[in-house]
């Protein structure tokens, strides 16, 4: 602790958890708004990733209230918000943005996309996958060319109106915290729009790391056509993502209000690592530096002529280093937002617990999560085909060695 | 019709209707009577057993503790916050007897050191304080006094004294700006030591002299009239800002 705090701001009220909740539903969106530019705007190098991006986003959107959950306790309770919803309470709406999210544009445009697999898996399995596949197709087992044009039509307008949706889940996270006008550090009409291209480089990312590293483990080659065009996406939104925060940290510096000397203090001291270190220098300046160079962004192939190999090496290294750079900015926001006095005077510390219910372990098993039920929706509903892809400049398929 | 619509509407209707459904049974009745909460709660909660007897009960049977109590620093303290609920022994005095807590664990839940609580207030040190003693062996609970009195500020206000240590005001003892009376020892909330009341007091450093030496100076005319200095600026680590 230094200088003077108030009696009620020695200990935070919200940890990690709080943390993995907007990084959570970050990814959910960005994975989302990546899906949607195959899907609407019609970027057909990306079509690879379409069906694992949209996996990835229901893997992680079903993982998203649990830290919430953890939080709060009495998950017993949490039916709740949808029994007796308090309008008047943004925190409260979070039920009806996650449900309309999950069941009305996720789960609907996956069921859209994969109904005529559904159908040919239920005809080709037995026992009782043949019965879950059957069931996943809600009896709906028409595949005849106007069905599936159907199909193809309606998940056109379920993306459409996805892309508002993603927009609103994670606008919305940001707009909790930009509502907060007794907070400085989160008081700001930036706040959802930052949070929002935050999630786009996020998801991306994770997108981007996921899809290299399945391919890598199905022993195929990567389409490097779609992993730049990937890189070139990721480019420009964390180059928008850059500019925002930037643009927040000026707008903040320039209007010099009565916080911004003990806010300078937290960031030079306490915020110093995460923000100045991870935040600023490894998750975004190192990657964008390297995407500048190595991703047709700028300029097409890139500065500088390099092998496939080691592309993909910078492409991989960028996303990491990227999701590293976001969990932080999640860090930076709910931590940073609780170590000063609303006094103006003192900050306090974080010592985040290894155990407990709020502890690291717990973080780390919420975040492993999305990655198991991710696994197992692949296993049930793989999101590639073993033929090469329609589209890009795909070399030949390596037959698979395992 | 394509065959896909029937039967997502049919989802979305068994979904809905169970949303329905369910508030109808779920939400209770008197939800919403007063505020946004169950309007019966108010009754449940009234019918509950009262488990305190609050300390008017005590005093009767234990006067001379309770005279003992009021007379010390704990005068504001209920019976019941260390001996736990009586209701049940105030109603039948020879069942039921409460407590008599004995751990250091008790005492440490208002007297532990933490660097919020009101300066002053008597707060030690539990991993170097008399380890494993009892607190009770050297202060008597109803009539705490501290055995020894302290002669250093310090020992009651150890977050100012180290905060002060590493600030431009290190070297000025707590005496140059505070007028603490001997009695302020024994009876420290009830006799508090002297702030500075003109601004001329911190003038006698940072004011007159000539500028650009190692101490601030200020204009006292023109300089955050009519505030005194300790008011804006925190005297313990004035290099904090405003």
């Amino acid at each position: 602790m230094q200088g003077y705090i108030y009696p009620n701001e020695f200990e935070l009220q919200w940890g990690l958890l709080i943390v993995l909740y907007p990084y959570i539903t970050g990814l959910v969106a960005g994975a989302f708004i990546l899906a949607s530019l195959e899907r609407v705007f019609n970027v057909r190098e990306v079509q690879p990733t379409y069906r694992l991006a949209l996996l990835t986003a229901l893997a992680f959107l079903l993982v998203a209230p649990l830290p919430l959950q953890a939080h709060l306790g009495h998950p017993e309770r949490s039916y709740e918000i949808f029994m007796t919803p308090n309008k008047r309470s943004a925190m409260a709406m979070f039920g009806f943005v996650y449900a309309w999210y999950l069941t009305v544009v996720l789960l609907l445009e996956i069921w859209f996309d994969y109904r005529r697999d559904f159908v040919r898996w239920a005809r080709e399995s037995r026992g009782i996958r043949r019965w879950l596949y059957y069931g996943l197709t809600l009896g709906a087992t028409d595949v005849s060319p106007r069905a599936v044009a159907f199909d193809e039509s309606a998940g056109r307008w379920i993306t459409v109106i996805g892309i508002p949706s993603a927009f609103l889940l994670h606008g919305y996270v940001g707009f909790i915290f930009g509502s907060i006008k007794a907070n400085p550090w989160w008081s700001s009409v930036l706040m959802p729009v930052v949070f929002l291209f935050s999630a786009m480089v996020s998801g991306i990312a994770l997108v981007l790391f996921l899809y290299m590293l399945t391919t890598m483990f199905r022993w195929r080659k990567i389409d490097m056509t779609c992993l730049e065009k990937l890189a070139q996406f990721l480019f420009y939104a964390l180059v928008v993502d850059f500019s925002l925060e930037a643009l927040d940290f000026i707008h903040r510096l320039y209007e010099a209000e009565e916080s911004i000397q003990i806010l300078a203090q937290m960031v030079e001291n306490r915020l110093f690592l995460s923000l100045i270190v991870l935040q600023l220098l490894f998750g975004t300046l190192i990657p964008l530096g390297l995407l500048a160079v190595f991703s047709p962004g700028l300029r097409k192939g890139g500065f500088v002529r390099a092998s496939a190999e080691l592309k993909q090496l910078v492409f991989l290294t960028s996303a990491v280093l990227i999701q590293i750079g976001i969990f932080s900015i999640r860090w930076n926001v709910v931590i940073g937002g609780q170590l000063f006095s609303k006094s103006l005077r003192g900050l306090t510390v974080y010592k985040a617990q290894l155990l407990g219910i709020e502890g690291i372990g717990v973080t780390l098993a919420l975040l492993a999560l999305p990655f198991v039920i991710l696994w197992v929706l692949v296993k049930i509903m793989p999101p590639w085909s073993d033929e090469p892809a329609e589209t890009g400049s795909n070399a030949p398929e390596q037959p698979a060695t395992a | 019709m394509p065959q896909q619509v029937p039967r997502l509407i049919a989802v979305f209707v068994i979904a809905i209707g169970t949303l329905v459904l369910a508030r109808r049974f779920l939400v209770p009745e008197t939800f919403g009577e007063f505020g946004h909460y169950r309007g019966a709660a108010v009754d449940s909660i009234a019918a509950r057993p009262v488990k305190f007897a609050g300390r008017q009960a005590c005093a009767p049977c234990h006067g001379s503790i309770d005279a003992q109590r009021l007379a010390g620093h704990h005068r504001d303290l209920a019976c019941e916050i260390c001996h736990g609920p009586a209701a049940s022994h105030a109603s039948a005095p020879l069942s039921g007897k409460p407590e008599i807590r004995r751990e250091r664990a008790l005492c440490l839940l208002c007297h532990a050191f933490d660097p919020s609580r009101p300066t002053g207030f008597p707060q030690v040190d539990s991993v170097t304080h008399n380890t494993r003693i009892p607190c009770m062996t050297c202060h008597a609970p109803h009539a705490p006094e501290p055995p020894v009195t302290p002669r250093e500020c310090s020992a009651c206000h150890g977050g100012i004294d180290r905060q002060k240590a590493v600030s431009h005001h290190a070297t000025l003892r707590c005496t140059t700006c505070h007028d603490a009376p001997e009695s302020h020892r024994q009876n420290p909330r009830a006799v508090l030591p002297t702030k500075p009341t003109d601004r001329a007091f911190c003038g006698g450093c940072h004011s007159g002299m000539p500028p650009g030496g190692l101490i601030p100076q200020v204009d006292l005319e023109r300089h955050g009239q009519p505030y005194l200095c300790w008011q804006c600026h925190y005297p313990h680590f004035p290099e904090a800002g405003i």
